[in-house]
């Protein structure tokens, strides 16, 4: 029996879809079979980020809505041979259409045929993050450094300890920038992380990449180089169980010791 | 025992309804009462009379309590002071010991949630910005204490802060607020936060908690 995961923020634009995409690409490579589903109706775009827009025939509404079954509508990532799998979210539609129960039921008929079921929750913390949250086992929180993504991070927290999840909420913070963060411009990942107190699943650095790629339909997380890449296949790891330190904070700019430790005494 | 006795005390009049009379009775009894009391009265001058009505071991429900206020209602000059017994519902007697005990808390309040305690509150959590700490009573704090902190909920200006509210938001008490600016209270966990004689918020520091409540210095054992 797989395990379903709702990804969320509370904030807008944080990097949910990106995260939803790049995990489960991560997991796919890792040889688990994981079903993506896209819970942003009205506003889909897990499918462009991976490539499989021009692929969609029906979406998660018809599935409930009786006008298709739920292996019709599913779609296979090619790229990963029986591994990755799209539910994608309807355009035309809005997120009243479908209720908490409704999502509830596709999850758990899905959890049995894959390892992870990752639900990419919209923006909010409305009927799209109740739809989201319904038949989630456990929960991933992403927030960038910025404060008020923080704050609403903690709001979500909150909420989804409410929720009788099996586990606490992991966190992950996206969009590093290590020169912001070691200048003491932004809360560092150890702030974040004891602000929010619930545990860290990993770090994911601010790459122009992360946006080219995601525009031409191939997740950063392919290019095995790329530091935002790491970050998310070291969340992959974590998930999975093992123990994978933390990446550098200055791996990036490949500061010298000195440096660092200037720019340490200049938080104080 | 009569039904109903009547008692004069140095500073007012009780009247006794017999706990085991019958309740139509009493009322009987009540009218003859206040009908001869009215002939009394009408002999001296006019001047009006608050009433305590004792029910000793019985407890009047709201219905049984209108029927008494409409007998003394005929007499412009009677008034009722108030009901006294010496019996509680269960499920009252419950809420004033909840309304009393200092109850430790340890949860994380996170933004958006709000924490209601009935009585005092010993917080030993962590209260994020946003968050809410509620408490009818009054809050001693060691936790983390960024969010808002509101003691005396609602009108209790009796009730105080004590702990470090460097880093806190808001502190209210009763429905005074104060908004917290950055480094205004020193970072002390032995700042007392209270409501002055001019219904305004105030701080001092736990030495003068004697000073400023005398009652709640001597419950907590102080002398
Ligand atoms: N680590 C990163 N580095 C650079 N850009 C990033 C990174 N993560 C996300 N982005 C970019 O940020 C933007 C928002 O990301 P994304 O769509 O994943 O956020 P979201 O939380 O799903 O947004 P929404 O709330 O609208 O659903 C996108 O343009 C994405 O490419
Ligand atoms: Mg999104």
């Amino acid at each position: 029996m797989g395990k379903a995961i709702v990804i969320t923020s509370g904030k807008g634009g944080v990097g949910k879809t990106t995260t939803s995409a790049n995990l489960g690409t991560a997991l796919a490579l890792a040889d688990k079979k994981v079903c993506l589903l896209d819970l942003d109706i009205g506003l889909r775009n897990l499918d462009v980020i991976l490539g499989l827009d021009n692929r969609i025939i029906y979406d998660i509404v018809d599935v409930v809505q009786g006008r298709a079954k739920l292996h019709q509508a599913l779609i296979k990532d090619k790229r990963f041979d029986e591994k990755l799998f799209l539910l994608p979210a309807a355009q035309n539609a809005d997120k009243s259409v479908l209720k908490p129960e409704e999502v509830k039921d596709i999850v758990d008929e899905l959890k049995p045929d894959f390892d992870y079921v990752l639900i990419d929750c919209p923006a909010g913390i409305e009927q799209g993050f109740i739809n989201a949250v319904a038949g989630a086992d456990a929960a991933i929180v992403v927030s960038t450094p910025e404060i008020s993504a923080v704050r609403d991070a903690d709001r979500v927290i909150g909420l989804l300890e409410k929720e009788s999840l099996d586990e606490p909420p992991m966190l992950i913070i996206n969009r590093i920038r290590t020169h912001m963060m070691n200048d003491g411009q932004v809360m560092d990942v150890d702030e974040i992380t004891r602000h929010l107190s619930i545990k860290l699943l990993g770090i994911v650095f601010d790459d122009d990449q992360v946006i080219s790629t995601s525009n031409k339909g191939e997740p950063i997380v392919l290019n095995e180089k790329n530091l935002a890449a790491q970050g998310y296949r070291n969340i992959a790891r974590r998930l999975l169980g093992e123990t994978v330190p933390l990446m550098n904070l200055d791996s990036e700019e490949k500061k010298g010791l000195i440096q660092r430790i200037s720019s340490w005494f200049k938080k104080n | 025992m009569q039904n109903v006795v009547l008692k004069g005390y140095k500073d007012g009049y009780e009247i006794t309804l017999n706990a085991d009379a019958d309740f139509k009775a009493i009322l009987i009894d009540l009218s003859k009462l206040f009908a001869e009391l009215q002939l009394e009265k009408e002999k001296s001058e006019a001047k009006s009379l608050s009433f305590d009505i004792s029910t000793g071991t019985r407890l009047l429900d709201a219905e049984q309590k209108q029927e008494v206020e409409k007998i003394v209602s005929q007499y412009p000059l009677f008034s009722i002071h108030r009901f006294t017994s010496s019996v509680m519902q269960i499920q009252d007697a419950l809420e004033m010991i909840e309304n009393r005990t200092v109850h430790l808390n340890a949860n994380t309040i996170r933004n958006g949630q709000v924490e209601n305690i009935k009585g005092d509150v010993l917080f030993v959590g962590d209260l994020h910005q946003g968050g809410i700490l509620r408490a009818s009573g009054n809050v001693f704090t060691f936790g983390k204490n960024e969010g808002i902190i509101h003691a005396g909920f609602p009108n209790d200006a009796e009730a105080i802060i004590i702990g470090n509210i460097h880093a806190t938001q808001q502190v209210r008490i009763a429905d005074v607020v104060d908004i917290l600016e950055e480094n205004q209270i020193e970072d002390s966990a032995e700042t007392v936060v209270f409501v002055n004689d001019l219904h305004v918020l105030a701080y001092t520091e736990r030495a003068k908690v004697k000073m400023i409540r005398p009652k709640l210095f001597t419950r907590m054992g102080g002398y």
